[in-house]
């Protein structure tokens, strides 16, 4: 029998190794919160395939139907939570109602998985409360990271968020609240698209909403300072889409949900003398020793 | 004809067909016998060409309401009152949301 090369390597012996798992002997429901990545078939990690296709039922909040479809693919008892959005209804209403629908599956002893787009930690309140509220009950819940927008953003735009440092804000809280932006490092402003909602019923609010956050930026950023507008791919056959604006054309440029906004750096770091001068001091007594 | 479905998983999960060219994975699903939708939208580099196939369905992204002047709140899902209301002291919150 012809053994190819990588058969020999451990790593993917292990691959084809099947265990059986111990009989689930209870009737005790669980919960599983995991994310499916960004782009459809590039990024679900076994670990989340694996609690998706072992629960009785499925609760999802994913970004395309074609992803829907293909999780179906995983698990023909899927239920979107699509529908409990509502025109003009507050959104806060909207999850509390998915924690409420996940944990009546699991008290009534269902393996029930939720599955959202991205990582389920990242910008989903539910997930995270529907886990804290089933571990207080005594149920077994877990949450499994999946591939983020974040990820795919560093490697779509190349940026490495240890070089010069990297702050997240959801956009509108840069508005509602004084925060302290550093123009040395990269700036992420996520669900810009409905900056300044106070509401919670609104998915865009509009250029006015957006001249507000320019007008905030403005006090760190010049403004023909370069925005990127980025968006990643979540089918297999997009390309991230990747636009480049100024700050000062921000309010007219078109965006939705999905688009995330990256300022690069503004201004150059700047040594901090004095801590550099004790770390020699220290360095110097450390050799003296 | 191949199921749109599947294709799109076999696209996602292989190095050579994720990054092809359009001109190459035009060939590729050409031979899969895929849908005309399918590889119109690989031609055009528009996977909208495939709402009429897979269903023109709206899907809401936004799955956060803990943000925007509401970090401190916790919803009460016994009200029924969906009137939008600007918060009198939005507080700063400790949960992480990165």
């Amino acid at each position: 029998m012809r053994v190819r090369l990588y058969q020999a390597l451990p790593y993917y012996r292990a691959m084809n190794t099947h265990l059986s798992a111990p009989a689930n002997s209870t009737t005790r429901g669980t919960l599983a919160c995991v994310g499916l990545g960004m782009t459809l078939g590039s990024h679900l990690t076994p670990l989340a395939r694996s609690h998706i296709e072992q629960a009785d039922v499925v609760f999802a909040a994913l970004s395309t139907s074609a992803s829907e479809m293909w999780l179906r693919r995983m698990n023909p008892n899927v239920h979107s939570l699509q529908p409990y959005y509502g025109e003009g209804k507050s959104r806060q209403k909207t999850y509390r109602e998915w924690v409420d629908v996940m944990l009546a599956e699991v008290r009534a002893g269902k393996r029930v998985c939720g599955v959202f787009y991205g990582h389920p930690c990242i910008f989903a309140w539910s997930p995270r409360t529907a886990v804290n509220e089933a571990r207080a009950e005594g149920f077994v819940a877990h949450l499994e990271p999946g591939i983020s927008a974040e990820d795919c953003l560093y490697a779509d735009l190349g940026i490495d968020p240890g070089r010069f440092g990297c702050q997240h804000f959801e956009a509108s809280q840069l508005l509602f609240y004084e925060r302290r932006i550093d123009a040395t490092g990269y700036l992420v402003l996520w669900q810009a698209a409905l900056v300044g909602d106070w509401s919670l019923t609104r998915f865009e609010t509009g250029p006015a909403y957006k001249q507000v956050l320019v007008d905030v930026l403005s006090a760190d950023y010049p403004l023909d300072h370069e925005v990127i507008v980025y968006r990643a791919a979540t089918l297999p056959i997009d390309k991230p889409q990747i636009r480049h604006v100024t700050l000062r054309d921000l309010p007219t440029t078109a965006m939705t949900a999905e688009d995330t906004l990256v300022l690069p750096p503004a201004t150059a770091l700047k040594p901090n003398q004095a801590i550099r001068q004790r770390l020699r001091i220290l360095d110097e007594a450390h050799s003296l020793a | 004809m191949s199921n749109t479905i599947d294709l799109l998983e076999a696209i996602g999960k292989d190095a050579a067909l994720r990054h092809a060219s359009a001109e190459d994975l035009g060939k590729v699903l050409e031979q899969a016998n895929a849908s005309d939708a399918l590889k119109a939208a690989v031609q055009a580099g528009d996977s909208s060409l495939l709402g009429a196939e897979l269903g023109h369905k709206p899907m809401r992204v936004n799955h956060d309401s803990h943000t925007g002047g509401h970090e401190g709140e916790e919803p009460d899902h016994k009200d029924d009152q969906d009137h939008p209301q600007q918060p009198a002291n939005p507080v700063p919150s400790d949960a992480s949301h990165a």
